[in-house]
């Protein structure tokens, strides 16, 4: 056996428990799912005894408004959330470098806490701040004269839908601060102080210096976000459940609740699959951004 | 402006912004934490009490108390977050030397399937895993949560720590064989030691991302308060008692601020695993 051969079989060995937990826990469930999703699957599991009807539910999901309502709310919450999430992350990470140093200590540890907290908790945290009776955000808005009287928060669609917004870019900011901030220590120091030395405003600096030398990272993490947020779930299912009615679920927590609520596997398979072919799209910018990371070495 | 007056502006913008930013990241907890000292029914008196007239602990009792016991959903995430935390790093240990220091076929094939692992969404996974889980009849166990969990944080780890592996020069490891030291005493010796921060980070990300999980854990644990972790528990708490928020601020509090003290206390090593694995 020449050494390569030995070299390779060895390797094979170190990644084999690796590989097959994915396979056991991602890959089979994905198969596992997409079969799922061409059978007439309700109240049971067992595939094999039951109706093969093909794309049949792809069909009936396909003419049926809900679906597209979840879908175009899944499309537009991922693009307000991750605008949010990328804004806010940013003025947050250059925040941390405009203060003083002994305060930047200080900022980044108030910035990790939402990070810290689970997201489902996150969420039952922000609807007892949203309570319509003594949440302290209708309770401000009153107190500012903005409003009569606490809006009905998570009774009202478009407050549910600002709700799950709020909640989810609590967390999603500071995740979105954090990498940026790696990509801000990347400006070489003296770039920015000779641009001050030149006399440029600090929007001009920011547009013309440190824009454009973020804009890798801003990318990546634009990428990463989408990601996170098509399949959002947890923020959905403990801050509004999907309510009211279903105007706030998106293609993951509608899935959940037909799964496991009315034992539909194969209706919300097709739910499933849809979620997963989005984020593959995703995917495919995001692999090919990444993998210049995987020559570990040659 | 002399310089002098400069530095204080500086100083009072800064200021400005950390309050703003603190709002923001802190208010919401910090309503939960005044909620949690409000004697129990004073939660929801009008007009709202920003500050609780008569503070008590009375709620901390109670949750922690028989009727509750929150500790037990703190023991619980304790013990899945920890086995999923062993696990993880066992396998992606192994598979990260491969990646990072040896040459083989499939190398590039290994790496895409960890990383496309590491984007799929969990609802997709998650029936299957359900079935899968009752068929070996481990639903309301711990393995129900530890074995998926240990997978789910592989792509992160296995990559995080092969950079770190990946940075240990090929002559160090040379020299050592050289001195006559055999290619396990390389590992232990020369190469761990280097990648050890690497593989504490690792360690510390599958840890968190764990603990907070709830899809998987919400679906297998199926109610069943002797296995449920910290964010079922809360969840299920606060759906239970809406209307008493005093307890479920105190449950809240006792759940979460563990977590972020440790978050606080490991902030370097959070961060640079962020960044190094420039992924998540």
């Amino acid at each position: 056996m020449t050494a390569n051969r030995r070299e390779t079989r060895l390797a094979l060995l170190l990644v084999f428990p690796a590989v097959a937990g994915l396979v056991i826990f991602n890959y089979y469930p994905i198969l596992q799912s997409l079969l799922y999703s061409f059978f007439d699957l309700e109240f049971t599991t067992d595939w094999l005894r039951a109706d093969f009807i093909g794309l049949g539910n792809y069909a009936v999901v396909m003419q049926s408004d809900q679906f597209w309502y979840t879908f175009l709310f899944t499309l537009g919450f991922t693009v307000v959330a991750v605008t949010m999430d990328l804004t806010l992350g940013m003025l947050f990470a250059l925040a941390t470098f405009y203060v003083p140093r002994g305060m930047r200590a200080l900022l980044r540890a108030i910035i990790i806490v939402p990070w810290a907290i689970p997201k489902v908790i996150q969420a039952s945290m922000w609807r007892w701040m949203l309570n319509s009776d003594v949440g302290p955000i209708g309770d401000l808005l009153m107190r500012l004269g903005l409003v009569e009287q606490p809006p009905l928060f998570l009774a009202d669609r478009v407050l549910a839908m600002a709700g799950v917004v709020a909640a989810y870019t609590w967390k999603g900011s500071s995740i979105a601060a954090f990498f940026l901030m790696g990509g801000l220590a990347l400006i070489p120091r003296e770039v920015r102080e000779s641009a001050v030395v030149d006399g440029a405003g600090a929007a001009r600096r920011f547009v013309s210096i440190t824009l454009p030398m973020v804009m890798p990272t801003l990318f990546v993490a634009l990428l990463y976000r989408s990601q996170d947020a098509l399949r959002v779930f947890d923020v959905v299912y403990g801050l509004t459940g999907g309510g009211p009615g279903t105007s706030t679920d998106t293609l993951s927590s509608f899935a959940y609740q037909n799964y496991f609520r009315y034992a539909q596997f194969g209706r919300a398979s097709t739910y499933a699959v849809v979620t997963f072919i989005l984020i593959g799209i995703v995917g495919v910018f995001y692999i090919s951004r990444i993998k210049r990371n995987f020559s570990f070495r040659d | 402006m002399t310089r002098r007056e400069r530095v204080l502006r500086h100083r009072a913008i800064s200021t400005l912004i950390v309050a703003l930013i603190g709002l923001w990241c802190l208010f919401p907890l910090a309503w939960i934490a005044v909620t949690s000292i409000k004697p129990l029914g004073t939660e929801y008196r009008i007009p709202v009490e920003y500050w609780p007239r008569n503070p008590t602990l009375d709620n901390y009792r109670t949750v922690l108390g028989e009727r509750f016991t929150i500790q037990r959903a703190v023991f619980n995430s304790l013990v899945v977050s920890t086995g999923a935390v062993a696990g993880t790093l066992l396998l992606a240990t192994l598979s990260a030397y491969a990646i990072a220091r040896m040459r083989f076929r499939y190398r590039f094939h290994t790496l895409y399937a960890m990383q496309i692992a590491g984007m799929i969404p969990p609802i997709v996974v998650i029936a299957p895993t359900f079935v899968l889980m009752r068929s070996l009849g481990l639903l309301r166990t711990y393995w129900a949560m530890i074995l998926p969990n240990t997978i789910y944080a592989l792509p992160l780890s296995s990559f995080l720590i092969a950079s770190y592996f990946a940075n240990v020069p090929f002559e160090l490891e040379d020299a050592a064989k050289i001195d006559g030291a055999g290619t396990l005493t390389t590992v232990f010796r020369v190469i761990l030691p280097v990648a050890a921060p690497g593989i504490f980070s690792a360690g510390v990300l599958a840890f968190l991302g764990s603990w907070g999980e709830f899809m998987l854990a919400n679906t297998v644990s199926i109610g069943s308060a002797a296995v449920e972790t910290v964010p079922v528990a809360v969840l299920s708490l606060s759906r239970a008692f809406d209307l008493q928020w005093a307890w479920v601020s105190a449950g809240t509090m006792i759940s979460i601020l563990p977590i972020i003290l440790a978050v606080l206390l490991l902030q370097r090593v959070v961060v640079t695993g962020l960044s190094a694995g420039g992924l998540k």
